[in-house]
């Protein structure tokens, strides 16, 4: 009798499986996600560098568990993506709840291709400026940039892409303010990105925004984001960026540098090379801050593990860096970190 | 007689899991290497009574119809057509699945009379990776050779990817050949009679 459900139940597998397979030959549900975890242990004894993502000091702490599904029939897709942890959440997500909790939402949005060349979008988006991400799969370092810490994470809104060729392209948008679900003072920002691909391997991306900004300001940030794969084992990626709200409210103009060296398709080291500059407003004169980041990245199968050290100049002493004593203010910020990240 | 019964049924299940076994795996030519070392899928097709003209007529029928995914680099030269294509290569778990990366590949048919051979070779592999809105796209923009040894710590992805080019490369040669062949492409199914109670049974 056993033996007999057994093998009832193998078939009804083996026909429902293949069934499946007829039905969703051309584009099943995708399914896709992250979880990455790290150790940081800062030279001062105490967390000092103060941009987003390892943050905890001499602990062993989670990053994230990100999960994305994708689905696609004919000419009509949506994404949902969810994460679960302080990366995706209270350090990603400004409108969290009073308790740090939040909507998880990294990505929701739905897609039509009117045609090859032209496509609309409406939801909520991972931001289109900046050259790295909150997903860890994304990035080469697993700490992040001064000028991803203090541009956009996510807009939410309805774009337009047009595709003139395979190398240009045009979006253009409507948006609420940055990093919302739902809009507080109306769709307020108007965005365009420009994708110009001059050669094979090189893409660069022109970034427009203008609206309402997480500071509360109505600004305009202009970023130039662009990557070169200059051999199969050498890419140069380039970040620049300027955040204007006036002269009496919060602004910025940085670089950032990414030169990686690829050893074999498992081996890679990559360094990360950035200038930042406030700028001055009311009664707060302008700083800069010069970050040199030095990460690995080592892959087995699945997973990927970063090794990461980061030496950090404050020389007017903006970031609050403090000495292991924890009460004598410094210019210099250091740290180690371990990042495992597994994809799937 | 329950031990014959319960002996039966033994054989009826392994027959059929040996069966879909059998059917899964047994169909897959492998690929070779060539005498650059390179892999490659080779196949020399006879049609006896089929002319060359008749055959470069159906080559050329091929190309147009999967103008999206081969692209045409040389015009016909003698009587050989070079395209180059790529094969998306999937990373399937039950009902789930997700694009791995792409393999981009060169292909190459030449005539005879009553015969043709075609070959895919040069296969590079791009590894996909998730964008900023989840979505797969390719990591870099140059391919690493298939036939390139990963060393420990990929082997057992890259020996995943060779496995789905095999397969793809397959698939891709038997729509070839059925297109040689000129094989009639399936009529769509017909439109199901409407049915009507009212009508004398």
């Amino acid at each position: 009798m056993k033996l007999r459900s057994l093998l009832t139940l193998a078939t009804l597998t083996i026909a429902s499986a293949t069934t499946y397979a007829q039905e969703t030959a051309e584009a099943p549900l995708q399914i896709s996600g992250s979880v990455d975890t790290y150790f940081k242990y800062d030279f001062a004894k105490a967390p000092n560098i103060g941009t987003s993502f390892a943050t905890d000091h001499n602990s062993v702490s989670l990053g994230m568990i990100d999960l994305a599904l994708k689905k696609t029939t004919g000419k009509a897709s949506f994404v949902g993506e969810l994460s679960f942890g302080p990366r995706g959440q209270a350090q990603t997500i400004p409108d969290a709840g009073v308790n740090g909790d939040s909507f998880h939402i990294q990505n929701l949005y739905v897609n039509y291709a009117f045609t090859d060349k032209f496509s609309m979008t409406a939801g909520y988006m991972g931001t289109f400026v900046g050259y790295e991400v909150i997903s860890p799969v994304g990035n080469f370092n697993y700490s992040s940039s001064y000028l991803f810490y203090n541009g956009p994470f996510q807009n939410a809104g309805i774009k337009g892409t047009y595709a003139f060729s395979d190398k240009v392209s045009l979006m253009l948008g409507l948006f609420n303010e940055w990093n919302t679900y739902s809009a507080s003072r109306g769709v307020s920002s108007v965005g365009g990105q420009l994708m110009i691909s001059p050669v094979k391997g090189w893409t660069a991306y022109i970034n427009g925004l203008h609206g309402l900004d997480a500071y509360g300001n109505y600004s305009t940030i202009v970023d130039l984001t662009t990557a070169y794969q200059v051999t199969d084992k050498v890419k140069i990626g380039l970040n620049a960026a300027d955040l204007n709200s006036g002269d009496d409210s919060f602004g910025y103009t940085g670089v950032a540098l990414y030169p990686q060296y690829a050893f074999s398709p498992a081996v890679a080291l990559g360094v990360r090379a950035e200038y930042m500059k406030f700028k001055a407003y009311d009664v707060v004169p302008s700083a800069s801050v010069i970050s040199g980041t030095l990460s690995a990245n080592i892959k087995a199968g699945g997973l990927t593990f970063i090794p990461e050290v980061r030496f950090d100049n404050d020389k007017d002493l903006s970031q609050g860096f403090m000495k292991s004593d924890g009460l004598t203010a410094t210019k210099s910020a250091s740290q180690f970190s371990l990042a495992a990240i597994y994809a799937f | 007689m329950a031990f014959l019964y319960l002996y039966i049924m033994k054989f009826l299940t392994l027959s059929i899991l040996l069966f879909f076994t059998t059917v899964g795996f047994a169909q897959d030519k492998p690929l070779s290497n060539d005498d650059r070392g390179k892999l490659i899928y080779y196949e020399v097709v006879e049609l006896k009574d089929v002319s060359q003209d008749s055959l470069n007529a159906r080559a050329a029928a091929f190309f147009k119809k999967s103008a999206k995914l081969l692209k045409v680099k040389s015009l016909p030269v003698d009587s050989m057509v070079q395209a180059s294509g790529k094969m998306i290569i999937n990373k399937n778990a039950l009902v789930l699945s997700r694009p791995s990366g792409e393999v981009l590949y060169n292909f190459y048919v030449e005539t005879r009379g009553g015969k043709y051979r075609f070959w895919l070779t040069d296969f590079g592999f791009i590894p996909y990776q998730r964008d900023r809105y989840s979505n797969f796209v390719p990591s870099t923009t140059v391919a690493i050779p298939l036939e390139r040894k990963p060393g420990k710590l990929n082997a057992a992805e890259w020996t995943g990817y060779v496995k789905a080019t095999t397969r793809e490369a397959n698939a891709f040669a038997t729509r070839f050949k059925e297109a040689m062949m000129n094989k009639k492409i399936a009529p769509p199914v017909v439109k199901a009679a409407p049915v009507n109670p009212g009508q004398k049974w």
